[in-house]
């Protein structure tokens, strides 16, 4: 069982990362911000998972299922990232050239 | 559950089918959120001024406050779970009490987030309006904006219902008579809240200096 001590100091743990995470925003950190923001929710998740929901210490079967979630849903994204980088976006013959810079919007009828 | 069902050859066993059966189930709606989150980056990518500029006009104060909400309520969870094992039935449903609050403060919030939002017409398709230069970009955006925070919505509801109805029985029958239902339960509960934890930089956060 956790200790009431170590939730109490996930807890803060997890309010701290929050309040880094808002403050960096309004530092103009170029691509630093998205990063930040990253690696700081992955770590909000980390805490929720290892300590919440007790992954730490959880059977091996359920540590496993856990990592292979993680691990095809990188698989799904590197797919679908190795198509959209690499191949140019070709219009249709029927298309006309982008009307506006921010894309078409799709709820004109 | 007090006695165990006749499948399994210990209470041990038991509980360790269900924890599984949990995560694997936290899993597939992994993969069913798994889509907005795609659509998301390639967005972000694809149409990145667009988002920057649908991002300025989403609230922070009330984002920034529900994440405060739903990672204390993870932690109440937390120490219902822990007051379960410690046979505190008065603090498991005190905790439990509290936990179903937050959610539904979250939601409240939540709601007067999207009403504010209707106000200002950055719903798509019902008078949608925004900059013609970013139009379509923002649109994308508060699609998926809607799309994800509106799912993540319908799961916490199930699981405010569902920490309700644990604080109910926990009070009437005891906590005995949960058993390991409510770590299973908590697991959804931690699952709600982490999704969210990742929904709120992609929402909010997006060139907030700009």
């Amino acid at each position: 069982m956790s200790s009431l001590r170590s939730l109490l100091a996930v807890w803060l743990g997890l309010m701290v990362l929050l309040g880094l995470t808002t403050a960096s925003s309004y530092l103009s950190l170029g691509a630093g911000n998205t990063l930040i923001n990253l690696v700081i929710a992955a770590m909000k998740i980390g805490l929720i998972a290892c300590f919440f929901m007790h992954l730490l210490r959880a059977d091996s079967a359920v540590r496993l299922t856990a990592a292979a979630t993680v691990l095809f849903l990188f698989f799904l994204g590197f797919l679908v990232f190795g198509d959209l980088l690499t191949r140019p976006e070709l219009p249709a013959p029927w298309e006309k050239p982008a009307e506006s810079p921010g894309g078409p919007y799709w709820g004109d009828r | 559950m007090n006695a165990v069902a006749e499948q399994f050859e210990s209470a041990a066993r038991q509980r360790q089918s269900a924890e599984l059966g949990m995560w694997v189930f936290l899993s597939t709606e992994i993969m069913f959120f798994a889509p907005l989150f795609l659509g998301y980056v390639y967005g972000r990518w694809a149409l990145a001024d667009s988002f920057a500029a649908a991002s300025q006009h989403t609230d922070v104060v009330i984002g920034t406050a529900n994440t405060a909400i739903l990672l204390t309520s993870s932690l109440l969870m937390a120490l219902a779970v822990r007051a379960a094992k410690l046979r505190q039935q008065r603090s498991t449903v005190t905790l439990l009490g509290l936990t179903g609050a937050l959610g539904l403060t979250f939601l409240a919030l939540k709601g007067l987030e999207y009403y504010s939002e209707w106000q200002e017409h950055l719903i798509p398709w019902l008078d949608f309006r925004f900059e013609p230069a970013k139009r379509g970009g923002a649109a994308l955006f508060y699609f998926l904006y809607f799309g994800a925070t509106g799912l993540h919505a319908i799961h916490l509801s199930i699981g405010v219902t569902i920490v309700f109805i644990f604080a109910v029985r926990a009070g009437r029958q005891g906590i005995e008579r949960l058993g390991n239902q409510l770590e299973i339960g908590a697991l959804y509960w931690h699952f709600v809240d982490s999704i969210w934890v990742l929904l709120y930089p992609m929402i909010y956060l997006v060139e907030r200096h700009g």
